[in-house]
């Protein structure tokens, strides 16, 4: 790298980068796949449902990436953990004053109230919406789409209701996620200006002074350093690991009993009600004679 | 009638010379046939009645068509008469049905009704044209509306059992001519079973067929959106999809009878009923066979979701109507003054 080079800021771990293409992955997969469920009545919908290979698959690909989304969760819990209560850098996406303070800045300063843009840190008013958006969706989600899937179990525990109540949240919580990444997302991170962070792992100096302001600045002043000392972390690992496998073990049994400890419903075609014998000849009890052609049985 | 002119085989007989027996009156028939006592012992010991109520094939419409009695009658070449070759009544009535293809081709030849099926898998007690459609009696129309179940009790007694004891079956006892009968859901001389795969899977478009019907309800004060509620639901979704998608594979998803009943349907409100709230959980266990008191609550009864029924449904709809419009506007503002605010502070830097 040359001297002339323009300084680059890291943002994202390979593993940060890693998670976010997963939950691309399974978000947009479950996107396809639960919207045209939600619109199966109509033909668009039912044509790429056709693509899928019915109903049956479509639901199974949807179900699988649920899971997806279920192991990513249980991995992000690990990293969060780590940043929230080992490295406590996790301090910087928690949200506050600063934040409504600095999306009211933006307006204001959009609008020409304001000469001065917001002045935000390590992550925007836009980046935290975004994170605690998902975390809020991934678990009314999972938390709905689960007691779909097994409502027998579900309403071992909780009131029938709780199942069409449950369907009509999954379904609005789904439009309300996929337009806020269409509105939200796309515009900040790839219509404003394309960011490439989640490839490279790190962004310029102009995109830096941009956004990140108050971080850039007290970087520059030599403030930003969050390095915690070796046995610190050592020390709260000891805390966290045992806690995080706990947390990882109960709920990997819980889905797993969930799914699997009462059958869901039968795999055949339901019988219907009250079956009888099908032939079954009739036999007056006295009438009159039998004249002509009479069935077999029915002849004395 | 000079159609006849078939040679048949029957039972090693051949019986070939129809011209003269062409030319044999009804009355040459009836002469000896109208008169109680003719009968005939078969091979398998039936005494087969051999008499004709000559007032009631005098009504019969192929008496008004002047059918001559030898035109099916073909083994009829001499009198007195030549041993038939009939073993039994029923392997009388079986080949005698032969004779209908002669002027119903159409109709007697099915090959996808359940009888059809049923006799070339060799069931002799599967249905032929003479077990329904009496050829000395039958009128136009062939068979009265009420008169339907009462033909296919013949061989269905217990599923007319059923039938009679049900709210369809019990209006028409009563004269109501708007309640199906047997072939209105399984059709004519195409019957179909339930064991079909395609009868269960469309089998909710025969109850909508009525129950759809916004001018039939009315006056039975049923409500018609029962359809709608089904299709809008998890288990009418699938069947739908299944019809749409892939009607040729076969579903676990309940159709209306899988709950309701078959032959046996009742009113909704009545205690009997396999829908009735206290029959309900066994009904759903069928399918569902771990289920628990609570969960034919999930299933939301036919109610679309009011401030009455399902509330919670009910608010959880309005909560995203309303937090989906203002989140996504909220943002969407955001995102527009954004975009002013650039392009005004670009124009402004490209001015200095």
């Amino acid at each position: 790298m040359s001297e002339a080079a323009e300084p680059r800021y890291r943002r994202f771990t390979l593993s940060d980068r890693f998670e976010h293409w997963i939950q691309v992955f399974a978000f947009t997969g479950l996107a396809i796949t639960g919207l045209i469920q939600l619109g199966s009545d109509k033909w668009m919908p039912q044509a790429v449902i056709t693509v899928f290979g019915g109903i049956n698959t479509t639901r199974v690909i949807h179900r699988s990436l649920g899971i997806v989304v279920l192991i990513a969760t249980a991995y992000h819990l690990g990293t969060a953990g780590y940043r929230f209560l080992v490295t406590r850098t996790g301090k910087h996406m928690i949200p506050g004053l600063g934040d409504a303070r600095a999306a009211w800045h933006a307006v204001a300063y959009n609008l020409g109230i304001r000469d001065e843009p917001p002045y935000e840190g390590r992550f925007t008013f836009a980046e935290k919406m975004e994170y605690w958006s998902i975390i809020w969706g991934t678990m009314l989600m999972a938390a709905t789409g689960l007691m779909m899937w097994n409502p027998v179990a579900t309403t071992s525990i909780l009131p029938g209701e709780f199942i069409p109540a449950a369907k009509a949240a999954h379904g609005g919580e789904a439009i309300l996620a996929v337009l806020a990444i269409i509105v939200w997302h796309a515009y900040f991170v790839h219509l404003r200006h394309f960011n490439r962070s989640m490839l490279t792992g790190d962004i310029g100096e102009e995109e830096m002074e941009e956004e990140h302001a108050a971080e850039l600045d007290a970087i520059m002043a030599g403030e930003a350093d969050d390095s915690v000392p070796a046995d610190v972390v050592r020390r709260r690992m000891r805390w966290l690991v045992p806690i995080y496998a706990a947390i990882v073990i109960v709920g990997t049994v819980f889905v797993v009993l969930f799914l699997t400890y009462q059958e869901i419903t039968i795999k055949t075609v339901p019988p219907p009600a009250a079956q009888v014998e099908i032939y079954a000849p009739y036999v007056p009890a006295a009438g009159p004679p039998v004249v002509g052609v009479a069935p077999a049985s029915a002849t004395p | 009638m000079t159609g006849v002119v078939l040679v048949v085989t029957f039972g090693g007989i051949s019986i070939a010379s129809a011209q003269s027996t062409a030319e044999w009156d009804n009355d040459t028939c009836l002469g000896c046939h109208t008169a109680p006592g003719p009968s005939m012992e078969l091979p398998s010991g039936e005494i087969l009645d051999l008499t004709i109520d000559e007032d009631r094939w005098g009504d019969s419409i192929h008496a008004y068509w002047d059918m001559k009695c030898v035109l099916c009658h073909t083994e009829i070449t001499a009198i007195p008469h030549d041993p038939t070759g009939y073993q039994s009544s029923r392997d009388f009535a079986t080949q005698k049905s032969e004779s209908c293809t002669i002027c119903h081709g159409e109709q007697a030849v099915v090959d996808d009704s359940v009888h059809a099926a049923a006799r070339d898998a060799g069931n002799d007690d599967a249905a032929v044209c003479s077990d329904c459609h009496d050829p000395h009696y039958a009128t136009d129309p062939p068979i009265d509306h009420a008169e339907i179940p009462k033909t296919c009790r013949t061989c269905h007694a217990e599923i007319y059992d059923q039938y009679e004891m049900s709210v369809h079956g019990s209006a028409l006892t009563e004269g109501n001519p708007d309640v199906p009968t047997c072939t209105d859901c399984h059709g004519v001389h195409d019957v179909e079973g339930p064991a079909n795969g395609s009868f269960h899977l469309f089998s909710p478009q025969v109850c909508a067929d009525c129950h759809a019907d916004e001018e039939l309800m009315a006056e039975y004060g049923i409500k018609t959106d029962v359809f709608e509620t089904y299709v809008a639901d998890f288990h009418g979704r699938t069947i739908t999809l299944f019809q749409e998608i892939t009607p040729d594979q076969e579903t676990n998803a309940p159709v209306c009878i899988s709950c309701h009943g078959v032959h046996n349907i009742l009113p909704a409100d009545d205690p009997h009923s396999a829908v009735a709230k206290d029959n309900l959980l066994v009904t759903c266990q069928q399918c569902h066979p771990e289920a628990q008191a609570d969960f034919p609550a999930a299933w939301m009864s036919h109610y679309s979701a009011s401030v009455d029924e399902y509330p919670i449904v009910y608010f959880v709809n309005w909560f995203y109507r309303i937090l989906i419009p203002v989140v996504i506007g909220g943002m969407a503002i955001y995102v527009f003054l954004d975009i002013v605010g650039r392009r005004r502070r670009r124009k402004e830097a490209r001015h200095v």
